[in-house]
């Protein structure tokens, strides 16, 4: 199993598995980015802070 | 020395199982410290729906000083989700994951739109009411950015929910699912009161800044409270990843048909929808009514919810006991709109001839039915699904339960305010228009059961003979 030219090291997940937590950590930084965009451009909207 | 401190932990882990309804839940493989870190999600949409249906709606109106209708579609959003309840529990159960995961995934999903929805929230509102230099800004942006984020917080409700029991159904042996529902809805109840008493204290005082914090802190914690309910429930699990990477595709038509297709199903989803909307229409009603015809206090009125939380909580511990001592579930879900017939008599003969007393005895009776009802139903539900098809059939049942309850409660505000106005009723005293809600709701109670009925010997038949053989200490 240790030479399993599959394994990603030092993990021991595979390399589809590897990718697939990596692909949830990717959505969510782009979720919670885009919320984090329209946050501040509501705020922008009632309470502008660039003149 | 005597070591007091290992012996009180020692007697209070020996104790406290026993004071909790659904204690005896836990098996070897479960400990029930773990189904109770699952059930927080429950907490958190108790807490969302808190907030939404009693909080921001009068907040909205009172303090923001959005229109009245405005409020109300704004409101109703979270419910064009609903019936996407069934594509998710779906899609849980046919997911392709490499680590094996099927329900975790779309839980953690469902929370990051829960949270994306309540952090734009505040923000979004203040836009909408023209807080600030927002005044100027053009009306779409507060109207969009006010739906975007009721539908992100429904969107993520739904599929926490849904997703969520799936889960938990899937973690249980059978014999002790209606255990695991009983736990579920008191989980919810008790999110939903405790969530109430918090917004009420913290609102007490109303400010901008303060809406906002606690609207992010709702986020906040939902996220947290979320994390610790999935955290290392579902196992990674290569054995099921490899299964999952040559089954089938089935296309959603077909797993829909194949549910449906079961003797009982379509049956059992019109008994939840008419029964479920017979209960619902009285719950916006019941606090106006008291105080209206009956001449209640505020302080009244809310024991009032007090009474009738208490009939429910009543009525899941009694179907817990009955449904995991192989009572059938049809039977049950029958006998719970069988009792919230008299107790809606109740209530609409109060205000003629009985007075509090009888109303206060209809509203626990009312109380107790639903609660029996949803007990019965939900596990019902979870009892027919077959095993490869829970997330979908729970998603099936949320989809009904929560649109028809949703209906209900619009519905039953809007024939009150409807009747209210017509000038033909102006005349008539002011509990008729209540009472005209009531006598819909026995007429929707009478039909469940009037459907319900050809369920009570099929399901009686075939829980006897799947009845989980059990040990006579553990009935005990």
């Amino acid at each position: 199993m240790s030479d399993d030219p599959d394994k990603v090291w030092p993990t021991g997940l595979s390399l589809k598995e590897a990718e697939e937590v990596h692909s949830y950590l990717i959505d969510g930084t782009r979720v919670f980015g885009a919320i984090a965009l329209l946050a501040h451009i509501l705020v922008a909207f009632s309470t502008p802070w660039l003149g | 020395m005597f070591d007091y401190r290992a012996f009180a932990i020692r007697r209070l882990t020996s104790l406290a199982p026993r004071y909790l309804p659904f204690a005896d839940v836990a098996t070897k493989d479960v400990p029930l410290l773990r189904l109770l870190r699952l059930s927080l999600f429950q907490v958190t949409v108790g807490m969302a729906l808190v907030l939404l249906v009693g909080t921001l709606n009068r907040v909205m109106i009172v303090e923001l000083a959005v229109p009245a209708t405005l409020v109300a579609g704004m409101l109703a959003l979270p419910l064009l989700f609903a019936p996407f309840r069934t594509l998710i529990g779906f899609k849980s159960d046919t997911y392709r994951s490499a680590l094996g995961l099927r329900r975790v995934p779309y839980i953690w999903k469902g929370t990051m739109y829960q949270f994306g929805g309540f952090a734009i929230m505040p923000f979004a509102l203040l836009v909408l009411s023209g807080y600030g230099e927002a005044v100027d800004a053009p009306r779409w942006v507060g109207l969009s950015s006010a739906a975007l984020s009721f539908l992100l917080v429904g969107a993520g409700v739904h599929m926490v929910q849904t997703v969520g029991l799936a889960l938990a159904t899937d973690l249980v042996k059978q014999e002790d699912q209606p255990k695991v529902v009983g736990l579920m809805y008191v989980m919810l109840l008790f999110g939903m009161v405790i969530s109430a008493l918090i917004y009420g204290a913290l609102l007490a005082n109303y400010t901008p800044g303060r809406l906002i914090q606690v609207i992010q802190g709702t986020a906040v914690v939902t996220v947290a409270l979320n994390l610790l309910a999935l955290w290392k429930q579902e196992g990674r699990n290569r054995e099921r990843a490899r299964q999952m990477e040559v089954a089938p595709v089935i296309r959603f038509r077909d797993a829909w048909g194949a549910l449906i297709a079961r003797p009982g199903t379509m049956r059992l989803l019109c008994v939840i929808g008419l029964g479920t909307f017979g209960f619902g229409m009285a719950d916006v009603l019941l606090e106006p009514y008291g105080g209206q015809a009956l001449g209640f206090s505020v302080a009244e009125t809310t024991r009032l919810t007090a009474v009738l939380a208490g009939g429910t909580l009543l009525g899941f511990a009694y179907a817990s006991n009955a449904l995991s001592a192989g009572g059938s579930p049809a039977r049950l879900a029958g006998l719970g709109a069988l009792i919230g017939i008299p107790g809606f008599l109740a209530i609409i003969l109060s205000a003629i001839a009985g007075g509090p007393t009888l109303f206060v005895l209809g509203t626990l009776a009312t109380g107790l039915g639903a609660g029996l009802f949803g007990h019965a139903t939900l596990t019902a539900t979870i009892r027919g699904a077959p095993a490869e098809q829970i997330g979908l059939s729970l998603g099936a049942w949320g989809a009904v339960q929560a649109t028809c309850a949703g209906i209900g409660v619009a519905l039953g505000g809007l024939v009150r305010d409807i009747l209210v106005a017509l000038p033909a009723f102006s005349g008539l005293a002011v509990h008729t228009p209540y009472n005209a809600v009531f006598a819909i709701e026995i007429l929707f109670l009478a039909l469940a059961i009037l459907v319900a009925i050809p369920l009570f010997a099929r399901r009686g038949q075939t829980l006897g003979a799947a009845a989980p053989h059990r040990d006579p200490a553990e009935v005990s």
